[in-house]
């Protein structure tokens, strides 16, 4: 069992020289120069896969929309990104953040049981997919699977989820990390967007900490952001999250460790560590007009 | 010229053969996020080689159950992963579970932890390692 295997020998060879071709630099260079090929295929090896390294995680859209039912907030249709725009915006970044905006519609629609609207954004989905070449990740037969479900809930959330993971892989296989990484954006913005803009929310203290929850996961976004722009198209954009990292900036949290318990026979570890953050009123307001402008630059 | 074509091959073949590899580690680690889980729309993968690590950070709401599946090689068991929270204390380690591919974590308050994978070195000397992640509502 522990002897390597052929494929295993294989692996180790393909791996080691592909680490090889990512660090060789030296090596292309003894090659000719004027062998254009040689040089172009680098980049792409150098780009293929992290090499250990960190990897960033965004909360899900649709968490937001579950803690938006849960905190009983009306279902408000208008507060979602018209569909029509998906068909108006041109260019890479526009197109990739309308696309993660109408994924963070899609499932406040489903989670508040709008079927139609559901269906709908779902359509703008596919249609805008196949602007950035996405069809294997939002194809006929998802649109098909998503309009026999319609009645369903959690079928809809789990559709979706496993297409824009799909979709997330397939970016990442070929080398669009920057398109992957304003998906994400677009779906993360648009969440805060649907959290704050009913006034109820700040009043309702666990959507404020929800909130406020979020600076991590927007200082990933941050960094994921600036890695992958190697074009610098997404320079404005990045710009004004850095301008929303900084307001954010001012939330404090504080954390106290609690033994967690694990149920080995229910694979399950209870995680009991406790935490709570703080944002100033003032910088929540901030926040909220900053989270609305950023939206607002994506949908124009 | 006929040097640089077979480095030229060798160079485009490579990648592929991990994609495809990442891909098939991908498909078998996907069952593990059940019909009960929401897959959170992403998808991370990393190459490791040796003793390396892959670590991602991720922020954990209260009042949700995660699953984490983890994966690496040509079946379960090849990946150890560990959940450590921001004063690096580890809430949970699958090597104390036998490897187990997959976990949940019920969360009772939201938390930012550290996820950090690795290979079994009894297992593998390197390879491409995946995580995906589900929630329950």
């Amino acid at each position: 069992m522990l002897a390597p295997t052929t494929s295993k020998i294989a692996l180790g060879l393909c791996l080691g020289l592909l680490l090889v071709a990512c660090g060789g630099s030296d090596s292309s260079s003894t090659t000719s120069g004027s062998d254009t090929l040689a040089v172009d295929t680098t980049p792409k090896e150098t780009e293929l896969l992290n090499v250990g390294g960190k990897l960033f995680s965004i909360p899900s859209p649709v968490q937001t929309a579950l803690a938006l039912r849960k905190a009983g907030l009306k279902y408000q249709k208008d507060l979602t990104a018209p569909l029509d725009k998906g068909e108006a915006v041109v260019g890479k970044v526009a197109q990739s953040s309308v696309l993660g905006i109408y994924g963070a519609d899609l499932a406040y629609a489903a989670v508040h049981r709008d079927g139609q609207r559901a269906m709908a954004t779902m359509q703008a989905i596919e249609k805008l997919g196949n602007k950035l070449e996405l069809t294997n990740s939002f194809d006929r037969a998802l649109l098909e699977q998503f309009k026999a479900n319609l009645g369903s809930e959690d079928s809809l959330l789990r559709f979706s989820g496993t297409a824009f993971r799909a979709a997330d892989q397939y970016l990442k296989n070929n080398q669009r990390d920057d398109v992957s990484a304003l998906v994400l954006a677009g779906g993360w913005v648009e969440s805060i967007y649907l959290t704050i803009s009913d006034p109820a929310a700040a009043k309702d203290q666990g959507l404020v900490n929800r909130i406020g929850e979020q600076k991590n996961s927007l200082n990933a976004l941050v960094e994921l952001l600036e890695v992958s722009d190697k074009e610098k198209a997404a320079s404005a954009l990045l710009a004004a999250m850095k301008e929303l990292q900084a307001l954010f900036s001012t939330v404090n949290s504080a954390y106290t460790f609690q033994e967690p318990v694990t149920d080995a026979a229910k694979k399950t570890t209870f995680i009991n560590s406790t935490s709570s953050v703080m944002i100033p009123a003032d910088q929540l307001a901030a926040i909220m007009a900053k989270v609305t402008a950023i939206r607002n630059m994506m949908l124009a | 010229m006929r040097r640089t074509l077979i480095f030229l091959t060798l160079a485009l073949s490579v990648p592929s053969q991990a994609q495809e590899l990442c891909q098939t580690i991908a498909d078998r680690c996907e069952k593990h996020i059940t019909a009960q889980y929401i897959p959170d729309g992403q998808f991370y993968r990393a190459l490791l080689q040796g003793d390396e690590q892959a670590e991602f950070n991720l922020t954990l709401f209260g009042g949700t159950t995660y699953r984490v599946a983890a994966c690496s090689g040509d079946a379960d068991g090849v990946l150890v992963f560990s959940v450590i929270d921001k004063d690096n204390n580890v809430l949970f380690s699958n090597k104390d579970q036998g490897n187990a591919p997959y976990w949940d974590l019920a969360v009772t308050n939201t938390i930012d932890v550290k996820v950090e994978a690795g290979l079994d070195p009894s297992k593998a000397g390197s390879g491409c390692a995946v995580l995906l992640i589900g929630f329950k509502k």
